[in-house]
């Protein structure tokens, strides 16, 4: 009988005589969709970057109103005879800075809150894990109505947004990486770092949060796609960055406008399109990301299969031996 | 038992910060319930004298009693009596009765969805995390993709597809009020699965691939521990070990996001009954927060925060359960 | 997965599809359409209601819990007052009335013949005791004001005031449900009842309740005859949360009666022959601004000539087309709605409302008050830009886009304009505590088409606040003693040419001042499918203000529609 692990051990992941150098082993094996997620991720990115400077002002109102795509207007025109595709410009930028934003501070402090009172156990860990649980039941929805009233009007937008959608979205992470932490760190290796006198930031550094980053990784991934969906639901809501623009902001403003309802597709539709592009690269380079932490996840795709010069025939025993 | 009990004492602390939490942000919410209704009134073609407002106050039992010091202590005390005062939109039902016609429709639709899309989605990670290379592996990224999109964007595409262009499915309410009625009859349940079938796809369709792509990564990472190698080495059924020794403890994480998400079925409604206008909690949240209905607010938040907790404090035990790892400490 | 739990896998999706369809086959069986049992029709309505209903008839409340057909369609008032059309009162529960010289009191004539709905004669005891009702709650008494009430026999009520009061008569006369005596008599706490078993008068009554859904039955005992019976069988309720689901509804021909904002409207009533529209006149939609530095208020906007330069620098046309798809009407500088109170404006210049932009104008306004044209190209005045911000309800998608487009039309004319889109309590908690610069919001009638209470609700000192505390109805803080005074005068007379010379004496006023800047007349659209029912008010025959949700007005179309032929 064989299964996935023995059959990985015995296959050489490269032609013999091809030894890889240290550095190229720490960088994710080149694969169709970490190539096809780098490319849709950079792309949006530099869109993000670069696009604002290059087209038209998106707050030109015309009475162009409900145009459908055209030369003038690659994505036609909104209720107000605003040009679609500069808005989408501005808006992939708007969302993206929450989106990276939000996901850094919210990894940061579950974290924190996360692993360090996973870890150290005790009246810390205590008072860290009641924070988190406290922090999970506040509801979002009037908390950013509350602040919204009280943060003066040129403060407000995507700061607000940003702040409001960390504070709502660590806790749930650091339940999960605490959740984590407490079953690694009863394990051998840690104990025994432990019982040598090793520094608590040098074993929870080298020992427990390398077990921890496929989790983190993931998580940050999800974090930036949480961000950009949660400032969407909130703008869907009307409690959006009003004034600049997100792809939440232009699918309220569409969704109110009733765009889908008069079949204006192309102002709806291509916000979202916008968001689920970059979600699905950002977990293609999620995926290749688990590759370097763990290497067993390299080798046996399919592709990697079929470089082992196999038969169809021998493929498919392998793939039925798996089934008993 | 020591673990249970600590467990247990945490939570009631945490309950109570959450109940201080809900007694605070409707009061520093801004305006005021009689400035909406007069607000209201005005356009609906009511007439609003001066005295309007102040019958509004009386008709409402608004109009400042004490300080919040003394509402809070008043507050807390009707808490325990489990008295959670009078609607203001709805006025003077009960915050209890208000709730209870709307909560079982979101528990029904949100917590099913729910529940089967992480059944479904941790089944598909388990298959996928052990079959890695099959063509399993090509469905990641799709379902990943439906994960990445609005919910609500997804949901109305859905809707003018399903309900406006091919009329297979109904675009709005909970089941058909023109033939049946709430009761335990086929045609009511009946009724209300086929009203809820649209919604419940659309949130299994969006959520699913985050448990599976979340309990794949974690599948993948637990076959490579040595207890895996040696349950195999010794000849065990390979779905024994699948489920048995990698899926258990594969599963951990996962379920820690099943407990949050589930606690969270209340509040993350709003969106769902908005485009379905479905009648459940969500839409009494977002009517209780246009017209500063402070009372419905808390009522809400509460059944949020009692929920979300809960969820929590099962799972944290179901994990000591689990996992005895977690049971020992240092 | 090994193949046989594929298949598995494939085979119970299979199955749950088949059961979901096989389910909905059973349960939609005449879930379209009408619900013809035995010949009689039912339509439905939506009037706006979202999420669940709490089963509350109480018509005598106005917090908005009590279920919307209690106030016309269950319960009646005295007399109907057309919001939609300049006509006289329509008699319902009354026959007649007269005040006498110095309106201090009202003689009201009761209608013979009407009855309760648990067999009970509707006499003027009745009456008498609501009146009554009111005075003695003060939770209930929107009017403030005090009155003795007496039945001086069957037929005959006899209202008494302290001081004038003709101003009361439409809301007494057209704004307050009556009640059996012989029920509410027994009930402690008017204002707490829920009243689930309502007795009234109305053309229908309660037939069954569910919180998803309620149904009205005809009255057959209603004191109407011919064409005043009610000749429905049956209106059912529903509520949606969305316009996407109303006009999804509308589309699919499940609702009959509903009053949503449609950009579309004209093409869907071209796709679907069934349908038809009405477009009424409503409120004037204005830029409400804080205009008295007097009060408390602060900005450029304290200042009538940038006010003016406002007023001209407005493309009105260009808002009409583009915010609400040229359904809207014209406004006047009156702050009266022309069509409905075309004959109350005295100076027929301020009739109507420049239609495009007349930037030269307005730029030549601000000059001569001492603005220079800066280098960013706005108007500046001792160092500070002509900076304005308006404030507008998010989600209010025709006000957002008149904001939006407002913007770039004062751009033209040197006046930088920044939007403030900001949830409803903090909209209306801005102008009701003065802490607001501009705020787009409409000008509302009052009880009767009267100008009185347009004048007095927004104009009048009385019904303002400085900045700082809470106004009633007068957000703008403007206070003119002249306009006041007017105000008083009109008030204490029942002569039609007396009040219309104080009418012109205000309009003259608010020319100059404009301390609401008028843009146009929203008009409430209502959508109606004549395939079960016809007789709904046309635009040659407003005799109703047609939309669902308006009090009094919804029982007068209800009685007046019939069962189309088929």
């Amino acid at each position: 009988m064989t299964s996935t692990v023995s059959l990985e051990e015995s296959v050489p992941s490269v032609a013999p005589g091809q030894a890889r150098t240290r550095t190229a082993a720490l960088l994710p094996s080149w694969s169709p969709k970490l190539a096809v997620g780098l490319t849709i991720a950079g792309i949006i990115i530099g869109w993000a970057i670069v696009g604002p400077f290059l087209v038209q002002d998106p707050n030109d109102i015309s009475t162009n109103w409900f145009a459908h795509p055209s030369a003038a207007h690659w994505l036609g025109t909104t209720q107000t005879g605003q040009d679609v595709w500069s808005q989408i410009a501005y808006g992939t930028r708007g969302s993206l800075l929450i989106g990276f934003g939000v996901a850094i501070i919210a990894t940061v402090l579950s974290g924190v809150f996360g692993i360090l009172g996973g870890y150290l156990g005790g009246a810390v860990e205590e008072a860290f894990a009641l924070f988190t649980n406290v922090v999970l039941v506040i509801p979002g929805l009037p908390l950013v109505i509350v602040i919204g009233n009280y943060v003066p009007q040129n403060h407000r937008g995507l700061f607000l947004i940003a702040v409001v959608l960390a504070i709502t979205s660590w806790a749930g992470s650091a339940r999960v990486l605490r959740a984590v932490t407490l079953s690694v760190r009863n394990r051998d290796y840690v104990a025994a770092s432990r019982v040598s006198g090793e520094k608590t930031w040098r074993i929870l550094l080298v020992e427990i949060l390398p077990n921890l980053i496929p989790v983190m990784a993931s998580q940050f991934v999800f974090a930036i796609i949480f961000a950009i969906l949660g400032e969407a639901g909130l703008s869907f809501l009307g409690l959006g960055a009003n004034g600049t623009f997100t792809l939440g902001t232009i699918l309220f403003q569409a969704y109110n406008d009733l765009a889908l309802t008069q079949g204006a597709w192309w102002w709806f539709v291509p916000p979202g399109l916008m968001i689920a592009l970059f979600g699905a690269a950002l977990s293609m380079i999620n995926f290749s990301i688990d590759e370097i932490i763990n290497p067993k996840l390299r080798n046996s795709t399919r592709a990697a299969r079929k470089k082992w010069g196999l038969t169809a025939a021998q493929i498919n025993q392998l793939e039925q031996e798996n089934v008993k | 038992m020591r673990f249970y009990l600590q467990k247990v004492l945490f939570y009631v602390v945490a309950l109570w910060f959450a109940v201080t939490l809900n007694f605070l942000i409707p009061r520093l919410m801004p305006g005021n319930p009689v400035d909406i209704l007069i607000s209201k009134m005005g356009a609906a073609g009511q007439p609003v004298t001066p005295a309007t407002r102040r019958a509004l106050e009386i008709q409402l039992g608004t109009g400042g009693k004490g300080n919040w010091f003394t509402q809070y202590g008043q507050y807390l005390n009707d808490l325990i009596h489990g008295q959670l005062g009078a609607s203001l939109v709805n006025h003077p039902a009960p915050v209890t009765e208000v709730i209870g016609q709307a909560l079982p429709w979101t528990i029904a639709l949100i917590g099913l969805s729910t529940v089967i899309a992480f059944l479904l989605g941790v089944g598909l990670g388990v298959f996928a995390g052990w079959r890695r290379g099959s063509w399993l592996d090509n469905l990641v990224p799709a379902t990943t993709m439906f994960q990445a999109v609005p919910y609500f964007w997804l949901a109305l595409i859905l809707v003018l597809f399903f309900t406006r262009w091919h009329q297979w499915f109904p675009y709005a309410g909970g089941y058909d009020v023109t033939t049946t009625g709430p009761s335990l009859s086929t045609q009511f349940i009946g009724s209300a699965i086929y009203y809820g079938f649209l919604p419940a796809c659309t949130i299994v369709l969006s959520s699913i691939g985050g448990w599976m792509l979340g309990m794949r990564n974690m599948m993948v990472a637990t076959l490579s521990e040595d207890y895996v190698l040696a349950a195999e080495a010794k000849g065990l059924r390979p779905r024994r070990v699948r489920l048995t020794y990698a899926a258990r403890n594969a599963v951990l994480p996962s379920l820690s996001g099943f407990a949050i998400s589930l606690g969270f079925i209340v509040a993350g409604s709003i969106v769902t009954e908005q485009v379905f206008s479905y009648p459940g909690v969500g839409q009494l949240l977002w009517t209780a927060v246009s017209n500063d209905d402070y009372a419905l607010m808390q009522g809400i938040f509460l059944v949020i925060s009692l929920s979300v907790l809960a969820a929590n404090l099962i799972v944290d035990l179901l994990y000591g359960l689990i996992d005895p790892r977690t049971r020992a400490r240092a | 997965m090994s193949l046989s739990n594929k298949r598995l896998l494939v085979r119970a999706t299979a199955l749950a599809a088949v059961a979901a369809l096989a389910l909905a086959g059973c349960s939609s069986k005449g879930s379209t359409g009408n619900n013809s049992s035995g010949g009689s029709t039912t339509i439905t309505l939506f009037n706006g209601s979202v999420g669940n209903f709490t089963e509350n008839f109480n018509p005598l409340l106005s917090t908005g819990a009590e279920l919307q057909p209690s106030q016309g369609v269950i319960y009646e008032t005295l007399y109907y007052y057309n919001m939609a059309r300049a006509q006289k009162p329509v008699p319902v529960l009354a026959t007649g009335y007269s005040w006498n010289s110095d309106g201090t009191q009202l003689t009201i004539t009761t209608r013979q013949g009407a009855k309760w709905t648990d067999g009970q004669a509707f006499t003027a005891q009745d009456v008498a005791f609501t009146f009554t009702l009111f005075q003695n709650n003060e939770g209930l008494n929107t009017t403030g004001a005090k009155w003795t009430a007496k039945a001086t026999d069957d037929h005959t009520v006899v209202l008494t005031f302290p001081s004038t009061s003709f101003t009361l008569e439409p809301q007494l006369l057209g704004n307050m449900a009556m009640v059996p005596e012989h029920i509410w008599s027994k009930i402690s706490d008017p204002a707490k009842e829920t009243n689930i078993n309502p007795v009234g008068t109305g053309p229908y009554k309660l037939k069954s309740f569910s919180a998803q859904s309620y149904v009205l039955t005809r009255n057959t005992d209603y004191w109407g005859t011919g064409d005043q019976a009610p000749k429905i069988d049956n209106v059912r309720y529903i509520s949606l949360a969305n316009a996407d689901a109303a006009t999804s509804a509308l589309e699919s021909g499940q609702i009959d009666w509903m009053g949503s904002y449609l950009p579309t409207l004209k093409d869907i009533v071209k796709q679907h022959p069934t349908l038809s529209y009405v477009n009424t006149p409503d409120s004037l939609t204005s830029v409400f601004t804080c205009s008295n530095a007097a009060m408390g208020c602060k900005g450029p906007q304290t200042d009538p000539a940038v006010r003016q330069a406002i007023l001209y620098a407005m493309d009105r046309a260009q808002l009409n087309t583009q915010a609400v798809a040229g359904f809207a009407g014209p406004g006047s500088m009156a702050m009266l709605v022309p069509s409905v109170n075309g004959e109350n404006i005295v100076d027929q210049a301020n009739a109507s409302l420049p239609q495009s932009a007349d930037v030269a104008k307005a730029k030549s306004l601000l000059e001569a008050d001492g603005w220079t044209m800066g280098s960013g190209g706005y108007y500046t005045k001792g160092g500070q830009e002509l900076d304005l911000t308006i404030n507008v309800v998010t989600g209010w998608t025709d006000y957002d886009t008149d904001c939006t487009l407002l913007q770039g039309q004062l751009k033209a004319a040197g006046i930088k304009l920044s939007v403030n889109q900001v949830a409803q309590n903090a909209w209306s908690q801005a102008e009701v505590s003065g802490n607001f610069q501009l705020s787009l919001n409409s000008i509302n009638p009052g009880a009767s088409p009267s100008p009185y209470f347009i004048y007095n609700n927004y104009l009048s000192s009385t019904n303002t606040a400085k900045a700082g505390d809470n106004a009633t109805t007068n957000v703008s803080r403007y206070s003119n003693a002249a306009v006041d005074a007017a105000i008083k005068d009109a008030s204490a007379t029942n002569d039609a040419a007396k009040q219309k010379a104080d009418y012109g004496i205000i309009q003259a006023q608010i020319a100059k001042d404009m301390p609401y800047i008028p843009i146009y007349v929203n008009q409430a659209l209502t959508q109606f499918n004549n395939s079960r029912a016809t007789g709904w008010p046309t635009p040659d025959n407003l005799y109703a203000f047609p939309e669902p949700w308006k009090s009094w007005d919804n029982g007068i179309v209800l009685k007046a529609i019939r069962p189309a032929k088929s």
